[in-house]
Order: C-alpha cells, then structure tokens, then sequence
C-alpha cells in the first residue's frame, strides 16, 4: 500500500495515446510514456521525428490532436495557461525575440507567471532572476541586448529565464545545439544538477553520447512512434541507431566516459527518409 | 542597483521631465499664431479666463481698454487645439508603440499599417451620409472611423499572413491598404457637394479645428485606453520572446493579440476621426523611447505617451509659424521628421530586424 502511494507520487509527467497530426501529416502516433520527479529525460530521434511537437504539446503551445498529457495527475488541458507555466518551463531551439530587450530583461521574465504585483516584479522575483543569471553564467552580459548575442549566448539566456520560472517541470529543445564542447558539457552538468534537485528534465537532443552520458532514461522516436524507451545503456545499440538514423554506428561502453556513439556511415533505405 | 528599482527612477525622472517640456510647449502653443500676443498678455488672459469662466464680459464690469479678443480666441481656438495636438500626440504613440508589439515589427504605426487611412476613410462617409448631427454625430464620428481603421488594420494582418509573414510584407501590406483607402476618401470628397474640410485635412492631418467638443469626445477615450494598455504592459512584454514563448509563459496569445489590436486601432482611429491622418508619431517616439531604453513597456507605454504629446504639440507649433501667415497641416511637418526615421531605420537596422 504504502508502495503503490509512494510509486503515484513519483510521476510527474504521464502522457496517454498522444497524437498530433499537422493538417494531414501525421506528427506524433500515440505515445504513451511516464517520466519520473527529477528525472532527465533525453528524447533522440532523427530530424522530423516528433521530438519538437512532442515537447510543444507538453507546454500547451500546441494542442493534441487526441491522448492525454497528465501533470501530476491533472490533465494539462483543462489547466489554465499560467497554472502550466508555473509548472512547466521551456526553452525553445530558435526563437526570434526583440532586438532590443536586455537580457536582465529576458530573464525576469521567467518570473512572469509568478509575479504578484500588476506592474513590477518584486525583490524575490529580482533575486530568483540574478541567481539564475549567475548560475548560465551571464552576468558578464547580463546588460547587453539580445540583438547582440551569439546563438550560444542567447540559448544560455533562454536556460535563465527558464529557470527564473522556477517549473517543476523542463522542456528543453537542443540545449547544446549551438554551444562549443565546453559549454554543451556545462549545460549538461547545469541539467543533471537540477534533476539531481527535483525538477524533471525532458530535452529533445542530437548529441547521442551526451545524451547517454547524462540522461537517466532515453525516448527514442521515430516518425511520430516510440521504438524505444529506457536507460541509455539499455536502448542504444548499433542495431537501433542503424534503423531509426540509417546511420551505420560505432558504440562502445569506455570505462571511463560511459556509452560512446560514433555515426561512421550511411545506410541506404534506413532512418526516415 | 536592482534593476526594477533603476527602472521606477527612470521612468518617474522622465515622466517629469517630459511633462515639464509638455507644459513648456503648452504656453507657447498659447502664445503663438496668427494673432500677435506676449506671453504676458496670454497670462493674463489665461488668468481671467480661470477666474471668470467664459464668456467674461457678462459677469464683469471691465474697463473698456481691456481687449477681450485674445481671450476669445484663447478659448475657441488655442487652449482647444492645444489640448487636442497633446491628446492625439500621445494617443497616436501609444497606439504606434502597441502595434509595434503585437505585430512583432518595429516599422509599424498607425499610418503604416493602414489603420489611418481606414479610419479616415470612415470619419469621411460618416460625414456624408450626416445620419447623425449634433451630439450623436460627435460619438457617432469617432465609432465610424473605428470601424473603417479595424476593418484596414484586418485587411492589412490578412496580406501580411498571405505573404509569408516577414516584417516587410506587413509594411507593404499596409501601404496597399492606406494608398486604397486614401484614394476612396479623396474619391469621395472630390464628388460630394458637401462641404468638409478637404481633402488635404484628411490626407496630412491638422489640429487648426479643434473644439471643445472634440476634447470632450477624445479625452476620455484616449485616457481610458492608455490605462488600459498600461495595465498590460508586462504580457505585452512577453510577447518580446516571440508567439510561443508567451503561450508558454501563460498568455493566451489569440485572445490577448485580438484584444490590444482593437484597443491600438480604435485609438488611432479615434485621433484621425478628428485631426486627420497624422503620420510617423507611432513610428517615431516609440523607437526612440526603445533605443535608449529598451523594450520594456512598462517604460515604453507611458513614456511614449508623453513624448509622442510633446512631439505633435511641437510639430503643431512649427507649422503655425515656419510659413507665416500661411499655416502648414501639422501632418507635413510630422513626415519631415518622420520620412528621414523611416529610411534610416530600414538602411541601418533593416538587416538585423530580418527584411
């Protein structure tokens, strides 16, 4: 008894049979999946696959065709749009934000669900912001305005503002797409750490040894379809990278560094196309 | 210093100081115009004017070497007019400066997009048809010009989803639309009989006819709508991280953009229903206010409000005395300003806003 209670209250996210379809083209084919509290979830998948639509329909920008998205045992649908944003945070792959905004700016307006006041955000809010402009170390730009970023910068101040959100829940789409090596590694750290603190990551990547290194557990999609689900060392296999990419791969467990994944050649009729 | 308390500083330091150029700008508009006087000779008036109400010679046994006619025309035509360059000039910014917003776009304003010219459009067929007169033409004015800036605005929002959505081709789009709707207005004027102002009132705009009617009808609409916008300024600031951001940080984005882009049009279109269309103080003050301090519209919203007064109280100021006697419409002096912005905005900025 005192199991199965304990066993609820570690699901944070529950998705039932979630579909989507783009006018005709079906996006996302009846996924069914739970993710645990402070749990970093990687979502793999070649290009087109699902992973992006998947993680806008679990911040409600999209809206499932039919299934059913369950945070913490409420359906998100019938959550009003500030209640999911005080939960949920995401931080988007591109997006296209004012020129002129700084990026102090930019990050306490993660604090926008939880602002009190009609107009300004008080010294908690300001507080929570600067401790997550230090925590992307930003600070040193945290003055200039987005216009005058790199893509790198300006991801780190997106990671910022999501965590000004204080969500329970992260919804990151490639993290580390436009980061050097020592950033990508940073961030991931920054992840691991705040699943380590409770708060459950799910992030749509590319880097498949880096998703195996640091996430818990792995969804791999393919064409809208689960086709795998589990620990890392548990899903990825040359076999499986060959029929979802239709990439010929290297993997190897180094002692050291963990699972090692490299793409060494194409396969004709493999992955999406 | 933190950030918000920086940010309150600012914006009550400039608030004062643009209303203390507001009332500087004020006294001269009393001051000057086709009837010479001295400031001190407007005080006094002014004076009177305050103390006795109009129309003074009723109540009071004056001298007869006091000369009323500067006091006539104060209250007839300057303190009407002046009230009513401030109250267009702070409407039309803020109006400038929502639209900027909602459409994600910083090279759109009342007069770009269309909405004047729309707006225009309606105030002349209200005008024709005379079904009103009176009082119901007075509030019935204003309404029609709303519904002739709402239905170019949609028009314009419309070219601009059939066109790929870039920032150019909402500019375009509205330029289509203002050139229609401004050739059906000129249309209209040149083959009625009626007389209205004409067609150069309409087309650049002019505040020279104020009344106090106008400053009755436009005041609280103008007033009210600010407020309201103000109560907004921070979802309108999450919408700076663009269209998803905002439903992810729980801005019902449909609704809220529907919403401020009807509050935006009815204040444009109120403002032309009785001055015309006035072009570029929506593209203008807004921008300015942007580039010295950034986009947050908490700071945008009021702050182009007053600038954008100051702004049309000074363009209105020069056109009554740059051509002496010859009045300019105040429309001409607001596009000198803003033709030269306007072109510098898509040499130097045009790349980085995508276009």
């Amino acid at each position: 008894m005192e199991c199965s209670l304990d066993c609820e209250s570690r699901v944070t996210i529950k998705v039932e049979g979630l579909s989507y379809r783009y006018n005709s083209a079906s996006a996302l084919d009846g996924l069914t999946f739970e993710v645990e509290r402070g749990e970093l979830v990687g979502l793999v998948g070649p290009n087109g696959s699902g992973k992006t639509t998947l993680l806008k329909c679990l911040s409600r920008v999209l809206t499932p065709c039919s299934g059913a998205i369950l945070l913490d045992g409420r359906d998100i649908s019938k959550m009003s749009l500030l209640e999911v944003a005080r939960i949920c945070a995401s931080v988007p792959s591109e997006f296209s934000a004012d020129v002129n905004l700084p990026v102090v700016d930019a990050v306490l307006l993660g604090r926008h669900p939880h602002v009190r006041g009609v107009w300004w955000e008080d010294e908690r809010d300001e507080e929570v912001a600067m401790r997550a402009i230090e925590r992307m170390k930003i600070s040193d730009f945290a003055r200039r305005r987005l216009g005058e970023l790199s893509s790198g910068e300006k991801q780190r101040v997106m990671l910022a503002k999501a965590l000004a959100q204080e969500a329970k829940v992260l919804l990151v789409d490639e993290p580390v797409a436009y980061l050097d090596i020592r950033y990508q590694l940073e961030i991931m750290e920054i992840l691991r750490t705040l699943a380590d603190d409770g708060v459950t990551v799910i992030a749509a990547m590319h880097q498949l040894s880096l998703a195996a290194r640091y996430c818990d557990k792995l969804i791999v999609l393919k064409k809208g379809r689960i086709v795998a689900c589990g620990k890392p060392e548990e899903v990825i296999c040359e076999e499986l990278i060959e029929d979802v990419y239709g990439v010929k791969a290297f993997v190897q467990k180094l002692p050291s560094v963990g699972l090692v994944v490299i793409p060494v050649a194409t396969v004709d009729g493999g992955g999406v196309r | 210093m933190s950030v918000v308390k920086r940010k309150v500083i600012l914006l009550v330091a400039l608030s004062f100081a643009g209303l203390l150029v507001l009332s500087v700008l004020s006294m001269s508009s009393l001051v000057f115009g086709a009837k010479e006087a001295s400031l001190w000779e407007v005080a006094a008036s002014l004076n009177r004017l305050l103390l006795f109400g109009w129309p003074i010679g009723n109540y009071l046994p004056l001298p007869s070497c006091v000369d009323l006619s500067l006091d006539s025309i104060l209250y007839y035509s300057r303190i009407p007019r002046t009230i009513v360059a401030v109250l267009i000039g702070s409407g039309l910014a803020a109006s400038g400066a929502i639209m900027q917003a909602i459409a994600r776009n910083p090279l759109v304003d009342p007069y770009i997009s269309g909405v004047s010219s729309g707006a225009a459009l309606g105030a002349v067929l209200s005008l024709l048809t005379s079904w009103f007169t009176g009082v119901a033409q007075m509030i019935s004015l204003p309404l029609a010009a709303f519904a002739g800036g709402l239905t170019a605005f949609t028009l314009t929002f419309l070219i601009y989803r059939a066109s790929g959505e870039t920032p150019l081709s909402f500019v375009l789009g509205g330029v289509i639309v203002g050139v229609a709707f401004t050739s059906l207005t000129t249309l209209l004027i040149v083959t009625s009989d009626k007389e209205l102002h004409g067609v150069l009132f309409w087309v650049f705009g002019s505040v020279a006819y104020a009344s106090w009617d106008n400053v009755w009808v436009l005041a609280p609409i103008i007033v009210s709508l600010t407020l309201a916008c103000l109560l907004f300024a921070r979802d309108l600031n999450v919408f700076l991280l663009g269209d998803e951001q905002a439903v992810q940080m729980g801005v019902n984005v449909k609704l809220f953009r529907r919403g401020m882009m009807v509050v935006a049009a009815l204040m444009a279109s109120s403002c032309v229903a009785f001055t015309g269309i006035i072009g570029f103080v929506g593209l203008v003050v807004p921008h300015i206010v942007r580039l010295a301090l950034g986009s947050d519209h908490r700071l945008l919203l009021p702050l182009s409000s007053i600038f954008g007064a100051n702004l049309l109280l000074a363009a209105d100021i020069i056109a009554r005395i740059a051509m002496k006697p010859i009045e300019l419409p105040v429309g001409v002096i607001t596009s000198f300003i803003g033709v030269p912005f306007f072109a510098y905005l898509l040499i130097r900025r045009g790349k980085r806003y995508g276009m």
